[in-house]
């Protein structure tokens, strides 16, 4: 099932600030007219990771940044992180540009499958990482063991990381992204990976940094997630910016379909003035309509009650951020990422 | 500083728990012990070879190090993306790869003090004790020959893979040894060719400044101006090398 792409109802997008103008003070995370592309050294061929990407995440907010797989999200985070260099383009970080590492202080970042010095201890490394954001050497003691124990590790500080599983080692990564209680959150991927209790975990120390006021961006395939925890969505397709929006407004303009649950089976022919809108789904004992216009759901009961079809339930269905999404997808032409060859 | 101080720290406990530079140090010691073993083919220079072999033992273990693990010690962080967790942080890239620098030299700094204490205790033993001095002048000279031959390792490391890495900087090694040679044989040379060759002389390390293996088995210290020079001449090729590698790596992606 699928929903067609609505263009987007909101008015035309404010004119785009110069490159050189300052950053606008209440966005966390700025970038204005940002490009990378990688040029392969033996072939010369020139693969665009990200284009004239706008992207404006204000302070506080949760934000989902979401694409298929080559899309750019992981590109755009590893600029915003110091991880890459921009071809092109700006960006910024609580104010500060990417390319100085001081806007990295206020910064927590959990990469794609986060990796470890597997020689050091969970109180070790979270040490290392609170000292080198800049905490003092007792203040980071301190606060390590406080996350670890905070992200259920503390019953045993010394272990060495190669004896951590994946998920703990999931869950050390957060800890270090929060150990120096940043005010800026990006994540790529948090939950991949993870099992439904570890999925939960990561949910609940989103919204609970939300609370606290910390802004979160985080990219993520699993869409009831995003769906839970976002204020806003971003949707980047074949490098860029398609959509940003809160979810909310997304679901407004994706329209709204009524399902009619009918006793046995149907066999009436469908009214040729609703063929267009109607369809129906024969299961065991029942059959499913379904209205793609919803103002027309009178006229489709009364049609079903002259039919003398037993309606069980109707009821009214909201397209999913997912079924959104993979209609944006579709739309632009990446409904497949295994065809699409850009790198991420 | 700060960074460079836990870049370095924690550098040199990924190095001192891993067990090759434990083995390393076991290996050397027994080495030395090792020499007596052919004091009787010495014909009368066992106490020069007991020396002399110790020293090269600390030099050539130094290197085995060097190669082992400073050749992939930042291409390590990279293809692990362990790099990923560091300079995500307020860690400008320049003090992450003088960071690293120190952390290795450190360690190797250890090693060799431990190998050349084992080599000061066997000549006390031996009741060659008067050359203590020599022995710790030419242990000194050796730990700035590993210094400077990690900073190489460290740019090599930052820029290409850890095998490549590895015969880079032991092609640096070689060159560096016979510099002089080099620049003797330049002199010769036709044209181009002899300054080609002055250039590459110029430009690898001039490493027979740090050898005094063949003095320290006399039992002979050095000037003190010869250690000086020899040290700002390290402090002045690590510099060199590492601000080079660093400007390499400024504009690295990590993928």
């Amino acid at each position: 099932m699928t929903v067609s792409a609505m263009p987007s109802p909101t008015p035309a997008p404010p004119a785009r600030p110069s490159l050189d103008a300052p950053p606008d003070p209440a966005l966390a995370v700025e970038t204005r007219a940002l490009w990378k592309s990688y040029r392969n050294p033996w072939t010369m061929r020139v693969t665009r990771g990200i284009e004239d990407l706008d992207l404006g995440v204000r302070r506080g907010e949760v934000v989902g940044y979401l694409g298929p797989n080559g899309a750019g999200k992981t590109t755009t985070i590893k600029i915003l992180t110091g991880l890459h260099k921009a071809t092109r383009g700006r960006a910024w970080l609580l104010g500060g540009r990417v390319e100085e590492p001081r806007s990295r202080r206020q910064l927590g970042f959990l990469p794609e499958q986060p990796y470890f010095y597997d020689y050091l201890s969970g109180i070790e490394y979270l040490e290392l990482a609170g000292r080198l954001s800049g905490l003092g050497a007792h203040e980071a003691g301190g606060r390590a063991k406080q996350w670890l124990g905070r992200v259920g590790l503390g019953q045993d500080p010394r272990r060495i990381l190669r004896k951590y599983s994946k998920g703990m080692l999931q869950r050390l990564g957060l800890a270090a992204a929060l150990v120096h209680e940043p005010e800026l959150l990006i994540l790529d991927e948090p939950m991949s990976g993870l099992d439904p209790f570890g999925r939960r975990d990561v949910r609940e120390l989103i919204l609970e940094q939300r609370e606290r006021g910390t802004t979160v961006m985080f990219s993520s395939h699993i869409l009831p997630d995003v769906e839970m925890l976002c204020d806003r969505v971003a949707i980047v397709l074949k490098g860029r910016l398609e959509r940003m929006a809160t979810v909310g407004e997304l679901m407004r303009g994706s329209g709204q379909r009524i399902e009619f649950r009918c006793a046995g089976r149907s066999l009436a022919a469908l009214p040729t003035e609703l063929a267009a809108v109607l369809t129906r789904n024969e299961r065991p004992d029942e059959t499913v309509f379904t209205l793609a216009d919803a103002t027309r759901q009178q006229e489709a009961l009364a049609w079903l009650v002259s039919q003398h079809v037993e309606v069980l339930a109707v009821t009214p269905q909201r397209a999913s951020l997912e079924q959104l999404f993979m209609a944006t997808a579709e739309g632009r032409g990446t409904g497949d990422p295994e065809r699409d060859a850009r790198s991420a | 500083m700060n960074a460079v101080w836990l870049i370095a720290r924690n550098t040199y406990r990924e190095a001192t728990r891993d067990r090759v530079l434990l083995g390393m140090t076991i290996a050397g010691v027994v080495a030395m012990l090792g020499t007596q073993i052919l004091q009787p083919l010495a014909l009368g220079q066992g106490d020069r070879l007991t020396v002399d072999l110790g020293l090269t033992i600390i030099s050539m273990l130094g290197l085995l190090a060097v190669l082992m693990v400073g050749t992939s010690l930042v291409a390590k962080e990279i293809e692990r993306r362990t790099i990923f967790n560091l300079l995500s942080r307020p860690l400008p890239r320049p003090l992450y790869l003088v960071g690293k620098w120190a952390g290795l030299s450190a360690a190797l700094w250890t090693v060799s003090g431990l190998l050349g204490l084992a080599l000061c205790a066997l000549l006390t033993v031996k009741g060659l004790g008067a050359r203590t001095p020599a022995v710790l002048e030419a242990v000194y000279l050796a730990g700035l020959e590993l210094s400077v031959v990690t900073a190489i390792a460290v740019m090599c490391s930052a820029l290409s893979t850890p095998v490549l890495s590895a015969l880079y900087t032991l092609g640096f090694y070689c060159v560096g040894q016979w510099s002089g040679d080099l620049r003797q044989f330049a002199t010769g040379a036709p044209g181009a060719l002899g300054t080609l060759l002055r250039v590459i002389a110029d430009l690898v390390p001039n490493l027979p400044v740090f050898n005094m293996r063949t003095l320290a088995a006399g039992g002979f210290t050095t000037a003190p101006l010869h250690l000086g020079l020899a040290s700002g001449y390290a402090v002045l090729y690590i510099g060199c090398v590492l601000a080079l590698a660093a400007a390499a790596f400024e504009s690295r992606d990590f993928k």
